[in-house]
């Protein structure tokens, strides 16, 4: 008897068949995403070191610990400025200078040289990026102040990295310089997508730039915009590399985000159950972001 | 098909006889913190003479930087991946290994005749916990104050014999219009050595050892006014400008080419960074070095030099002991020590290895002044317990920029002590 005359027969086929084709994938979030993921809820449980052979079961003290401990204050909010920033620098600013590039307001020489210099950054390893500009901004014999004295604005000259008032505020500024160009290209990939005929008819019925790019621009690019927000939001959650390797969280744990705090107490403090629950919060932050991310795409 | 049976049961014989092959050999894992070009040049040459020597030993040895060791070995130690030879800083760094048993017991071995009179009795302490040797010392290391010959001398400047004179030395370049010290805080560790060096001055020997070891009743502990005192002295110091600014903002490394371009008086380096100082601006210029002066009327020790001796242990898990030890015996051997000291600049923990021949007159030098000083106070980080040693590096920034207080910083140094001792 053919399936197509059994049609519950056949849904369990055809279901059959899709979890199959997913299986490999599924076994492989189970194994390396989701397995490990609640391992760790399960870690921060307990208290334990890296050294220790011993394990002792102490309930949610690690998470009592973490909402007493003042640096976890200190490290939501450095993820929160670092999120603010970005958002602002690598969703704002990129979307106005694709919106500028793709204008065709200069030559394409000029053009291509900016997409170019801007999009550069992206492809250097954050190691580097970071190491180099630990050098630029170091106090007296970098770069940056030299010109700060050779421009006679020496008032300004400060240890950018070794300032508890500056040091986040100098890592956060990296990670836009190198990473706005990369979130510029993609909205052009974006912006290439709205047809040209709606900003012919705008201009010709006397639009200025400026009205062209909020009313059709942003709409137009408005599922970009949501997605490349969501991930930059998420981004900013779990930056650790470029923390780490400006400032490692100093001076004094000013910089500190959430990433530092648990591979420090993983690593440094010998405390990896109170490590876990640092991972466990983050993960359910990013959970709840993912979420609102997913209703948001709905809704739409 | 004849073929493929004939192949399928080569490769299979192949295959079934790789086993064996890996077999013959004993395979020992070596996992150290040396991964310099010049370190590398001596383990590799060590290695592979030792191999020659003992060929049915394999010795796998991975190296890696100062810093990432600290990660690896955790992640070694909580994946029960130990390696059969570690290395290990000595204190508190060395004896967490040894309280969770994760170190073989060297006692009874090292009374060996062939290990007898190799290391000095002040170089093995260390690496002792509850009366037994878990680690045996491949080098040893101290801190001096490295000054600026020519800049001394431009200044009338004398190097200082007492702490009061170390003050003065320090206004002088100041009033000079000198950079003091060159200093770079920004991978703490390097408060640490200055602080470590106050805290063994200031604080009585006895008491020191007590709260670094937890041994205090908890209300005592780090109760003492020698630490705030040293902690107030080392903020002085920042605050005076006898330090460079931005020191949280700059690297060690960094620092250290400050006063090698002229740019500062003094920097304080460890004695296995004498060799970097060859052939540099301030060689021409000329360089001495002093240890920290003596403090007159304080509470603490000012016989002790601030400094320590790594070293290797031997995982409690290993399969092989003997080949092991036989290994560390062959690298701590007189003559391999020397090799050792001639090819990497590094000192040696084996006595006799550094001489005139293997070094040169600044290192030999330093290593006369550690063995001229009653001991050694260890260096900060890895001597007290994990969770003080946190609170005092951070701190060392802290105090610098402002946000901390020396009575606040031992505030919350008593709590976390407090805390660590209690889950003891």
């Amino acid at each position: 008897m053919p399936d197509s005359q059994d049609p519950i027969r056949a849904t369990w086929r055809q279901s059959l068949q899709g979890w199959l084709w997913v299986a490999p994938a599924l076994l492989f979030l189970a194994v390396f995403v989701y397995g490990p993921a609640l391992t760790n809820i399960r870690f921060s449980l307990f208290s334990f070191s890296a050294m220790s052979l011993d394990w002792d079961f102490v309930g949610f003290e690690n998470y009592l610990r973490l909402w007493n401990d003042p640096r976890f204050m200190t490290a939501l909010t450095n993820n929160a400025a670092y999120a603010a920033i970005s958002v602002t620098c690598q969703v704002g600013i990129a979307l106005v200078l694709a919106a500028v590039l793709e204008a065709r307001i200069f030559p394409d020489f000029s053009a291509n040289l900016f997409r170019t210099a801007l999009f550069l950054p992206s492809i250097l390893p954050v190691v580097v990026v970071g190491l180099v500009w630990q050098l630029l901004l170091t106090p007296m014999t970098g770069l940056i102040d030299q010109i700060l004295w050779e421009t006679g604005l020496s008032s300004w000259s400060k240890a950018w990295l070794g300032e508890p008032d500056t040091a986040i505020f100098a890592v956060i500024f990296v990670s836009q310089w190198q990473w706005t160009g990369y979130i510029m290209a993609l909205f052009m990939v974006a912006i290439r997508a709205v047809p040209r005929d709606l900003y012919e008819a705008m201009e010709i019925d006397g639009a200025s730039g400026v009205q062209q790019f909020w009313h059709i621009t942003v709409p137009g690019v408005r599922e970009t915009i949501l997605i490349v927000t969501i991930v930059t939001i998420l981004g900013s959650l779990k930056v650790f590399d470029i923390v780490w390797v400006m400032t490692a969280g100093g001076p004094n744990h000013a910089s500190e985000v959430l990433g530092t705090m648990m591979y420090r107490a993983a690593f440094r403090d010998d405390m990896v159950g109170y490590s876990s629950a640092i991972a466990t919060v983050i993960f359910f932050i990013a959970l709840t972001i993912g979420l609102v991310q997913i209703k948001l795409q709905k809704d739409r | 098909m004849k073929h493929l049976l004939a192949v399928t049961a080569l490769a299979t014989g192949i295959l079934a006889s790789l086993p064996g092959l890996a077999q013959d050999k004993t395979v020992v894992s070596f996992l150290h913190k040396f991964p310099e070009p010049e370190n590398m040049a001596y383990f590799d040459a060590a290695v592979a003479e030792f191999e020659a020597a003992n060929p049915t030993i394999d010795i796998v040895m991975e190296a890696v930087a100062d810093e990432p060791y600290k990660d690896k070995i955790r992640v070694l130690m909580a994946s029960d991946q130990v390696p059969d030879i570690y290395f290990s800083w000595s204190g508190e760094f060395g004896r967490k290994f040894a309280r969770e048993g994760r170190t073989l017991d060297l006692t009874e071995a090292l009374k060996g005749p062939e290990w007898q009179g190799r290391f000095a009795a002040a170089s093995l302490e260390p690496f002792q916990f509850e009366g037994k040797q878990f680690g045996i010392p491949v080098n040893v290391d101290s801190k001096y104050m490295i000054y600026n010959k020519a800049i001394f001398e431009k200044h009338g400047l004398s190097v200082p014999t007492t702490f009061a004179e170390f003050i003065a030395l320090n206004d002088a370049l100041l009033a000079a219009g000198e950079v003091p010290i060159a200093y770079g805080n920004q991978a703490p560790w390097a408060a640490t050595h200055y602080i470590g060096d106050l805290f063994a001055k200031m604080v009585p020997d006895e008491v020191r050892q007590a709260d670094y070891q937890l041994l205090a009743p908890a209300d005592q502990l780090y109760t003492h006014p020698g630490y705030v005192e040293a902690l107030a002295l080392y903020k002085s110091f920042g605050d005076k400008g006898y330090f460079n600014s931005g020191a949280n903002a700059i690297s060690h490394q960094q620092a250290r080419g400050a006063f090698i371009a002229g740019r500062s008086a003094m920097v304080y380096l460890e004695l296995v960074e004498f060799y970097m100082l060859a052939d540099t601006p301030v060689a021409e210029q000329g360089w001495g070095f002093f240890p920290m002066p003596p403090m007159e009327g304080a509470a603490g020790r000012n016989d002790l030099l601030t400094g320590a001796p790594d070293g290797f242990l031997v995982s409690s898990k290993t399969e092989h002991p003997e080949e092991a030890l036989a290994f560390l015996n062959f690298i701590t051997s007189p003559e391999q020590a020397a090799k050792y000291v001639s090819t990497t600049g590094m000192t040696s923990a084996v006595i006799g290895s550094v001489t005139e021949a293997t070094t040169t007159p600044e290192t030999l030098a330093g290593l006369k002044a550690l063995e001229d000083a009653a001991g050694m106070a260890l260096w900060l980080d890895t001597d007290m317990d994990t969770a003080s040693a946190n609170v005092i590096l951070a701190a060392g920034q802290g105090l610098l920029s402002g946000e901390e207080t020396p009575e606040a910083v031992m505030e919350k140094v008593r709590a976390a002590a407090k805390e660590t001792q209690a889950q003891r």
